[in-house]
């Protein structure tokens, strides 16, 4: 018997996590037995949906990780600045000049001296600097509030470069070279300087952001409502608007990632420097500009998330809460998987809403199910669903 | 980047009903005790820590703005009975160990200042409470839990006193409105939706629901929980209004309140059920998150939203006590954004120190040799009227929150100021950063009356 067990170990293993899974299932569609059709389809799209903005939160973290090897524990607070800056804009009828035209010298100062600040003199680079401030300058500047748009994404777009090139420069940079574990140190100390800076520039005070708002009513959109179903599910399903634009803006990112990462020289370029950045430095590559750009981008993607996580329900520093409700969707995808972040995000989303819809009263789907899920992911696949499988030689 | 302006305008409503109040300096509305001491050299220190960067932060920092204007004026005034205010404070960003770290610098520093502390959180009450007696300091807080206040058997008064009624006891007044208004509430069922937090979950212990049951208020047995952090609660209103409910209690704040509205708006809900809460969903950031969404008669989601309201409001304009703050906040030209229930009711606490501190000094010769004990035999003896009826502070017999409650109803004021509006087209419309802006009212349905003590139950 012991030598059956001994020798059949492996697939004893794979048994017992499907009957475990199995009962879980039996369990579980038990329960969902006596709900109306309607109630389980409307926790399914809540749960996707909700998923995608959960994916795009973990695309952020997923993309720092997969450059740097970084877990990225400041994105939350990155998250909120980003959401904070367009509010500012999208919410002032005239911009002040200087103001703007400070924001975007700073961010065109950081981008142009990405390599070291001599570049800033050479070639033609001062004149690019110049244009890009004028252009910037004049992006976020130009015309009334009719404009709110176009100003409020000119200036998030600067105010997140210059907030992943800035904690890149100051915070990252100085640590290449030394253990991962003190970046990602300095990531939690990131994040507190983050929450000062919020605080001082906005104060605490929770703000309405009117992003998703239909101009006729001056109210956020009607949610669409599934009455052609309502028969077939005895009673009516509702999707709301801005979490289908929440997810097709996700869905958008990460085809997008996915394209960059595999197809670009500089997400190559990425991929290698997260191998072995001593190595990717000896075959030419400038770890420093591919770090810079990587910070750079997950700021810019935590600025969508903190935007539209602040537009479906008000922009406070309770947002940067979500990242850590996020850090599971990310371990089941795999840190380093741009798909598993999607796919991770939407199955905690999922798993959240299934969860609530069975027991809310003892918080089963937020505080347990995805855990669990999460548990039972990581022991089958210690990497994650798509994370990549490290083997290291002794 | 500066702050930008918030053109939120409750102001707007109350500064038109005051035209006075910038041309002549009012009266401080409270009757306070005579000095029969002279205090003159002597400084005053008001010593308070909580949540100021955490998750609360967002209604707990017009505390310090109001400690501020407070200070300011009373300092302006030559002092309480002659000696200088000043104050103490710590931010412990809502963390249990700050707190308590907070508590161990200020008893090691001012161990011989320090006898009357105020805390801001229902948690920081229950972490310090036993420490509070033992060291023989009283604390004032704004609402504790019943832990807090009266131990875990909820039979053992301590050293913190609450100016709101217990939330248990909020939630009992609501079902004695409930029960009152058949017409409003026919064959009510309450079913919570509210954060799970020790807040959120004040209320939905059994005694409330067999209390309720009484009254012919039925109260669903299982509270749907939500996060702060939720964007898509439709999951637990749906538990919530399938099991019947065709009201739904919240202990939230701010976006939590306007989030169930919103909700129950998508749903189609917004006629079948109604909402309320605790005293915070009366809040200014109630009324201006809850415009996001719209209901169909065209008024912001929360428009109808019933809720306690143990003290006076904003809204109040012809109060002495309001009159007086909303005075001191223009003076001070404060954000709009912190005119809220910290600002206001900070203002009653300060002056309910002053109070305290004016009758114990009288009664022990100095402030020197004023004790925590000395403080705390005051504060049982008081029935006093805060800031000349803001709210009342009475502790008698064991009483350690407070005892009276009103009901009230959030609103949108109409557009000659005479009242709420009936939809947009007589709505008072502002202009706001997002466009025009409804301007919130809040409006007393019923006078002050006892809270149910159900703690005990």
């Amino acid at each position: 018997m012991t030598e059956f067990i001994n020798r059949n170990r492996r697939h004893l293993t794979w048994a017992l996590y499907a009957l475990v899974a199995v009962l879980i299932l039996l369990f579980v569609g038990d329960q969902l037995a006596g709900k109306r059709a309607a109630r389980v389809v409307q926790t399914l799209i809540s749960g996707v949906l909700v998923g995608g903005v959960y994916g795009l939160v973990a695309l952020g973290i997923v993309v720092i990780n997969k450059a740097s090897g970084v877990f990225n524990f400041a994105h939350g607070w990155m998250m909120v600045v980003g959401g904070m800056i367009f509010w500012s804009f999208f919410t002032v009828s005239e911009i002040s000049v200087p103001g703007a035209l400070l924001l975007s010298t700073a961010t065109m100062l950081m981008i142009m001296s990405t390599v070291s600040w001599r570049t800033l003199r050479e070639g033609r680079n001062p004149l690019i600097t110049v244009g890009g401030i004028v252009l910037l300058t004049a992006l976020m500047t130009v015309g009334g509030i009719e404009f709110q748009w176009l100003h409020a994404l000119a200036g998030t777009f600067a105010g997140a470069i210059l907030t992943g090139l800035a904690v890149e420069r100051f915070a990252i940079r100085p640590l290449i070279g030394q253990p991962l574990f003190t970046a990602v140190l300095m990531t939690l100390a990131v994040a507190e300087v983050l929450h000062g800076v919020t605080q001082i520039a906005w104060g605490t005070v929770e703000l309405n952001l009117p992003i998703f708002v239909d101009p006729h009513t001056n109210s956020r959109f009607r949610p669409i409502r599934l009455d052609a179903f309502r028969d077939l599910l005895d009673g009516v399903a509702i999707v709301r608007v801005e979490l289908i634009i929440a997810f097709v803006l996700a869905i958008i990112a990460f085809a997008g990632f996915i394209v960059f990462f595999r197809y670009t020289s500089v997400g190559l370029a990425m991929r290698a420097t997260s191998e072995d950045q001593q190595l990717a430095q000896s075959v030419g590559l400038r770890v420093r500009v591919i770090l810079a750009i990587t910070w750079a981008v997950a700021a810019f993607l935590a600025s969508i998330a903190g935007v539209l996580q602040g537009g479906a329900v008000g922009l406070s520093l309770n947002i940067s809460y979500v990242a850590l409700r996020v850090f599971p969707a990310v371990l089941l995808g795999g840190l380093e998987s741009i798909a598993g972040a999607l796919i991770g995000g939407i199955i905690i989303g999922i798993v959240e809403q299934f969860g609530t819809l069975l027991n809310s009263s003892e918080q089963v789907g937020t505080n347990l199910a995805p855990y669990l899920v999460l548990m039972l992911v990581l022991i089958i696949r210690p990497d994650g669903l798509f994370g990549e499988k490290r083997i290291e030689r002794i | 980047m500066k702050r930008l302006c918030i053109p939120l305008l409750i102001l707007l409503l109350a500064g038109a009903a005051l035209p006075s109040l910038a041309q002549d300096m009012l009266a401080y509305p409270s009757d306070l005790s005579a000095c029969e001491v002279d205090m003159t050299g002597e400084t005053l220190t008001v010593f308070h820590f909580g949540d100021l960067s955490g998750p609360y932060a967002f209604i707990t920092q017009p505390i310090i703005s109001a400690m501020n204007d407070a200070i300011s004026y009373w300092n302006g005034q030559g002092g309480v009975c002659g000696a200088q205010l000043e104050q103490v404070y710590e931010d412990t960003g809502g963390n249990r160990e700050a707190a308590q770290s907070a508590y161990d610098r200020f008893t090691s520093q001012y161990p011989d200042e320090l006898d009357l502390l105020m805390l801001y959180s229902s948690d920081d009450g229950e972490l310090l409470r036993e420490q509070l007696a033992a060291d023989e300091i009283v604390s004032y807080i704004s609402a504790g839990s019943i832990e807090s206040l009266y131990g875990e058997d909820g039979m053992t008064p301590g050293w913190l006193y609450a100016s709101n009624p217990l939330y248990i006891n909020q939630f009992g007044f609501f079902c004695q409105f409930v029960a009152a208004s058949p017409e409003t509430f026919p064959d009510p069922v309450i079913g919570f939706v509210t954060w799970p937090n020790a807040f959120g979950r004040a209320g939905t212990e059994p005694a409330a629901r067999e209390y309720c049951a009484n009254l012919g208020v039925d109260v669903l047995e299982e509270p749907q929980f939500f996060l702060p952090t939720d964007t898509d609660i439709l999951t637990q209103v749906q538990n919530a209004t399938d099991a019947g409910a065709n009201i739904i209690y919240t202990n939230s704040l701010a976006s939590g309140p306007a989030l169930i509205a919103g909700t129950l708006v998508d749903l189609g809900l917004e006629e079948d059920v109604k909402l309320a809460g605790v005293n915070w969903v009366m809040d200014t950031t109630v009324g201006l998150l809850g415009q996001r969404v719209l209901k169909p008669n065209g008024l912001p989601s929360v428009d109808g939203m019933f809720g306690s309201m143990p003290f006076r409001w904003w809204s109040e304009v012809s109060h002495p006590a309001v009159q007086f703050v909303y005075q001191q906040f223009s003076i001070n030209q404060r954000a709009i954004a912190e005119q809220n229930i910290a600002y206001l009711v900070s203002w009653g606490v300060i002056d309910s120190i002053i109070e305290t501190y004016i009758r114990t000094v009288n009664r022990v010769g100095s402030l020197d040799a004023v004790t925590g004990a000395d403080i705390r035999d005051t504060v049982e003896s008081m029935d006093y009227a805060v800031l000349g009826g803001l709210f009342q502070a009475r502790f008698e017999e064991g009483m350690r929150d407070g005892a009276m409650n009103r009901i009230a109803v959030m609103k949108y004021a109409n557009a000659d100021m005479s009242g709420p509006a009936t939809g947009p087209a007589d709505a008072l419309l502002v202009d706001g950063p997002s466009g025009k802006m409804f301007v919130p009212l809040v409006l007393p349905l019923t006078d002050f009356m006892p809270v149910p003590q159900l703690r005990s139950q």
